[in-house]
């Protein structure tokens, strides 16, 4: 059309205008790209961190057992429910654990304590168990009688590696659970309450112990990809179908620290919308200018015989295109810088270890809306801002607009 | 033709102020692209002020949240108690220490407290809690337990046989205020079993699991008869005049108080989670910050060479006229400044009644828990002066240094194609 | 039901038996009664063989046990059935409690922690088996009435400062033999929380008493304990090494 095409050749023909324009859309767009990567990117990896490696994505429990733990209330069959977990997609891997109190005694000391049954080959892949391990190792293949200790539990046991340990607790029968077995690993999860009271044990060796033989407590799974979750929780209910398990996804089974990262994305948010604001105003700032400027310019056109709403069209068209331009070029220039911060990140300056997890760097994200929304901020407030001085440069009487300057 | 120059017997100061009017006319002859421009840096200057304010807020409510239920600003034990929570390892010479607490002029307030692992229970249930022996009036002015009561009270008359517990411990015992509850404890070094009857006299919430569920509070004076450990503690809890005393790790005081066997320490490594969320934060605002600059970087560019270009005409007229080259740039930098300088103001104007309005309405992050702290109160950005004075004078600095592009250029001008522009 | 309460019965019993010797068919002396049953119970040795059944919701279980005590600090408890707890032993002195358990051939010494857990499963705690207060002094009593079914009944209300968490207890006795009936323990906004009946009397050494004791508590679903004297004697010559961390390893 022809508005185009002439809104094209204006805006190449005021180089050094067009180009500062263009340049507050750009860098605007640009900044709040990386900003808003950055801000996702620093929170998805914690949460990352935390679920992946400790709680998980998602949990399969006995109906109620969340709410109140029993031993009773466990998983059969969780072999098949393994099985069909598997065949889904989006499922990356899954893990069983049976969970029971009881007294520990190495020695002359002892405590209560809560043990933990876990299968060494899935939790390994799963959750990454050996890496938590800080002396020691982590458990045989095969249930070999081995017991991994928090960190402080072993403390206050004065438990050493290779040291003999006795637990007692209640089995599922009724009877006096009672074995013998070796200290082979100290664990810290980094979770203060969890290193003072949990012991580990091979899946096999607690079942037995606890006469839960072919039962757990819980299935953790983790998902592919963390934005899938909520889905894959729902496939997961669907897929099993059965009314005397509950699937919770990690939003809700560690509700406190989501609402956490809620709080703390809110308040990052507000930051956010802040830079987001000043870019708006940016553009605001520039395109008002650029249109302003030119009110001569627009005056001359009418003169010459432009109607007022080709005028508008005009002015409208070519805040557009410089938009737009604005927008490919920012485009082109935070993804690189994105996707070098989401590969390397930014180093901290003081890295520090927390539950077994290293953090060393802060990590940007590629996702949709650090695109789209700057795109939109930007392509907005440049058309609202234009409306002003295109109205006013289509309405004015020429002969004024030309005295003006 | 005559050439404009400063006079010789016009000292610096008033050439100084001359150019600067200069600039500032100038700047309102258009007063639109001004304002505009002028807007934009103002509100980025706003923005870093407010988003600092915001964050000190968060950090006092964060810390406050963590150390005023009842943690405290400091604690003070017996070196060994927090890892081991050995009944026996008391706070050594303690009447002392407390001697010198109550001189110490940073120190606000301090606790003494018993705390000792206790099987409570009632005719329906039983649980395992921690017994915190407490003075109840020394404990006022630094825990938050008497305003977390939600029935009955707190520790009226010197009733020993008192005990107030959480409403969750309530729930689970199936008890009420008045009910019949039996306290267990292992007495110092004989390990024997101690037993005392005690009634339920209130019941607090603090919106803490741990605490509404794990801890109850009794008298000090019954918790010490009880473990055998006739006037000694395990712990003194401290707060500080200055919020941000207990923050300084290589503070005097902490090893002042760490002597005859005791250890004292701060919140900060009582809660190394929070110390971390902190630095975590820290950073990530920073790196906001330094996009903020960015974008304001932009803003004023693009000002400076918007106006340089809208008068290129009268650039072209003033070198046509005589004035030096280094003229031209030291008048760009001048306006620049100026501009600089009304913006800074409206920033801080704004900046400052922006601040002011949330604080005074407050953001609510009540009851989330963040890093093992529990938000309780509503969160108000904190004004300092030095957000007022450094944010500014970064800006001014960041102003000055970005007009030099601008500033550079207007000196490069050819008057003849300066004056061959038409617009 | 407080291990405790296991002992007074017993004495109760005896209590009740002399009483009967000393003419007791006259006006009812509550006074004489609990007061007896608390010097007899502080002189007391014994040794039983108790088979108790342990019911849940989720298991039943029954142990055949022998018991030796001593005054009112001393315990020794042996497993004889079933063949998979066979040996496992408990020795209490005064507050401490050792558990032995054959299978791990280990002692293990009970931290206070765990002292309130329960005992083996059933529906006693470690610490009823530790817990010591009496009758006649740390409870106020009234004889509540005396009906013609031949039950006299006895409200016992515990004083301010005795640590236990009942607001009353309520025994009922028959006035033949003064013989328990039952105990029924209330809390203090008067809810039944547990009780204890007494059944199935029969002759043991030369005494003559209920053989039976069922233990309800009322505040969880579908939980029992049962104790069934197989074998009591008492007043015997119990010796001391019985209470030693040695003898529970011995498993004879």
């Amino acid at each position: 059309m022809l508005t185009i095409r002439m809104a094209w050749r204006n805006i190449f023909r005021q180089k050094r205008r067009t180009i500062l324009t263009v340049l507050s859309m750009f860098g605007g767009f640009a900044l709040s790209a990386i900003s808003i990567g950055w801000a996702d990117g620093t929170y998805n990896r914690i949460i990352e961190m935390f679920t992946r490696n400790r709680l998980g994505h998602i949990q399969i429990h006995a109906q109620g057992y969340l709410d109140k733990p029993s031993l009773y209330k466990k998983i059969d069959d969780y072999e098949a429910i393994g099985e069909k977990l598997e065949s889904l997609n989006g499922v990356e891997s899954w893990t069983p654990r049976l969970y029971a109190a009881g007294l520990v005694s190495v020695g002359e000391k002892s405590s209560g304590a809560r043990i933990v049954g876990i299968d060494p080959r899935r939790e390994g892949a799963a959750i990454n168990f050996e890496k938590k391990v800080i002396e020691g190792k982590a458990f045989s293949q095969e249930p070999s009688g081995e017991a991994i200790l928090g960190k402080d539990l072993a403390t206050s046991l004065e438990a050493e590696i290779a040291d003999e340990l006795v637990i007692v607790s209640q089995a599922a029968d009724g009877s006096i659970a009672n074995d013998l077995y070796i200290v082979t690993g100290i664990i810290e999860s980094g979770n203060a309450v969890d290193d003072r009271t949990s012991l580990f044990l091979h899946l096999e060796d607690a079942q037995k112990l606890f006469v839960l033989e072919g039962s757990i407590h819980e299935i953790v799974v983790i998902a592919n990809k963390l934005d899938q979750v909520s889905q894959l929780t729902d496939k997961i209910q669907a897929t099993l179908s059965d009314d005397d398990l509950e699937v919770l996804p990690w939003q809700e089974f560690a509700r406190s620290f989501y609402t956490a990262m809620q709080a703390d994305k809110q308040g990052a948010w507000i930051m956010l919308f802040i830079v987001i604001l000043i870019v708006a105003i940016g553009v605001l700032n520039t395109v008002l200018m650029t249109v302003l400027e030119r009110t001569r310019e627009y005056g001359v056109l009418r003169a010459m015989g432009t109607r007022p709403y080709q005028v508008f069209r005009l002015v409208i068209c070519e805040v557009t295109i410089m938009a737009i331009i604005g927008i490919i070029i920012g485009f082109g220039l935070s993804l690189p810088i994105n996707y070098i911060l989401s590969q390397h990140g930014i180093a901290m300056p003081e890295t520090f270890t927390y539950g077994g997890i290293e953090f060393t760097h802060y990590y940007s994200e590629i996702n949709a809306h650090s695109y789209y929304i700057p795109a939109l901020t930007v392509l907005l407030s440049a058309t609202i801002v234009s409306l002003f001085p295109a109205v006013k440069a289509a309405r004015i009487a020429p002969a004024r607009a030309m005295r003006t300057h | 033709m005559h050439r404009p120059e400063p006079c010789e017997h016009i000292d610096k100061k008033t050439t100084m102020l001359i150019f600067l009017k200069l600039a500032v006319r100038n700047l309102f002859r258009n007063k639109r692209r001004t304002f505009i421009a002028g807007s934009a840096i103002g509100l980025g200057l706003a923005a870093l002020i407010f988003s600092d304010a915001l964050i000190i807020g968060m950090e006092r409510n964060m810390i406050a949240s963590a150390t005023e239920s009842f943690l405290g600003e400091g604690q003070i034990h017996h070196q060994g108690f927090r890892e081991s929570q050995a009944v026996e390892k008391t706070v050594n010479n303690e009447a002392d220490l407390i001697g010198r607490l109550e001189r110490h002029p940073a120190v606000d307030h301090y606790a003494p407290r018993i705390m000792a692992f206790a099987m409570i229970t009632s005719p329906a249930n039983m649980a395992s809690v921690s017994m915190v022996g407490i003075e109840p009036e020394l404990e006022r002015h630094l825990s938050q337990i008497d305003e977390a009561i939600i029935e009955g009270e707190y520790f009226a008359e010197d009733e020993m046989r008192n005990i107030v517990i959480g409403r969750k411990l309530a729930e689970l015992l199936e008890v009420n205020l008045g009910s019949r509850v039996v306290l267990t404890t292992s007495q110092a070094h004989s390990g024997d079993l101690a037993q005392e009857m005690f009634r339920v006299s209130g019941i607090f919430k603090f919106n803490i699991r741990q605490m509404d569920r794990g801890m109850v509070f009794v008298q000090l004076p019954r918790a010490q008869r009880m473990l055998a450990l006739e006037d000694q503690v395990h712990e003194i809890a401290l707060s500080f005049t200055d919020k941000n005393f207990a923050r300084i790790e290589k503070n005097e005081f902490w090893k002042d108080f760490s002597t005859d066997g005791n250890e004292a320490v701060s919140w900060t490594v009582l809660l190394p989670e929070v110390v971390m969320a902190f630095e975590y934060s820290d950073f990530f605002t920073y790196i906001i910050g330094l996009i903020l600059f960015g974008v304001v970087a932009l803003g004023i560019v693009n000002t400076l060479f918007m106006s340089l270009h809208e008068r290129m005409f009268e650039f072209g007229v003033l070198r046509a006229v005589g004035t030096r080259p280094w003229a031209m740039g030291r008048l760009v930098l001048f306006e620049a400044a100026a501009l600089a300088g009304l913006s800074i103001i409206l920033g801080i104007i704004l900046g400052f009644l922006v601040t002011l309005i949330v604080a005074g309405t407050g953001i609510d992050y009540t009851g989330i828990e963040f890093s093992g702290v529990t938000f309780r109160e509503l969160l108000y950005p904190v004004m300092e002066l030095q957000q007022f004075i450094e944010y500014p004078l970064a800006v001014f600095i960041f102003t000055m240094l970005v007009s030099l592009y601008p500033a550079v250029f207007a000196v490069k001008i050819s008057p003849a194609k300066a004056m061959r522009r038409s617009f | 039901m407080s291990f405790k309460n296991l002992i007074i019965s017993i004495s109760v019993m005896l209590a009740t038996v002399s009483g009967m010797e000393a003419g007791a068919a006259e006006k009812i002396d509550v006074d004489s009664i609990l007061h007896q049953i608390d010097e007899l119970y502080r002189s007391q040795s014994s040794y039983s063989e108790v088979e108790m059944e342990i019911i849940t919701p989720h298991w039943e279980r029954t142990m055949t046990l022998e018991f030796w005590t001593r005054g009112m600090e001393k315990t020794f408890i042996r497993v004889l059935k079933p063949k998979k707890d066979e040996g496992m032993a408990t020795l209490r002195l005064g507050n401490e409690m050792w558990n032995y358990l054959p299978k791990t051939n280990k002692v293990i010494k009970i931290p206070p922690s765990m002292m309130m857990s329960s005992w083996m499963g059933s529906d006693f705690t470690n610490d009823d088996l530790v817990k010591e207060f009496t009758l006649f002094e740390d409870f106020d009593y009234e004889l509540v009435e005396e009906t013609d079914t031949g039950i006299i009944f006895i409200n016992c209300i515990p004083h301010e400062e005795v640590p236990v968490v009942w607001g009353n207890i309520v025994i009922a006795v028959r006035e033949e033999g003064y013989l328990p009936v039952w105990q029924k323990y209330y809390d203090e906004e008067g809810n039944l929380a547990r009780i204890m009946t007494y059944r199935d009397v029969r002759a043991f050494d030369d005494r003559t008493i209920p053989s039976v004791m069922e233990m309800v508590p009322k505040t969880k679903e579908g939980h029992k304990t049962i104790i069934r004297y197989l074998e009591l004697e008492f007043n015997l010559e119990v010796p001391e090494d019985i209470f030693s961390l040695r003898n529970l390893r011995s498993g004879n």
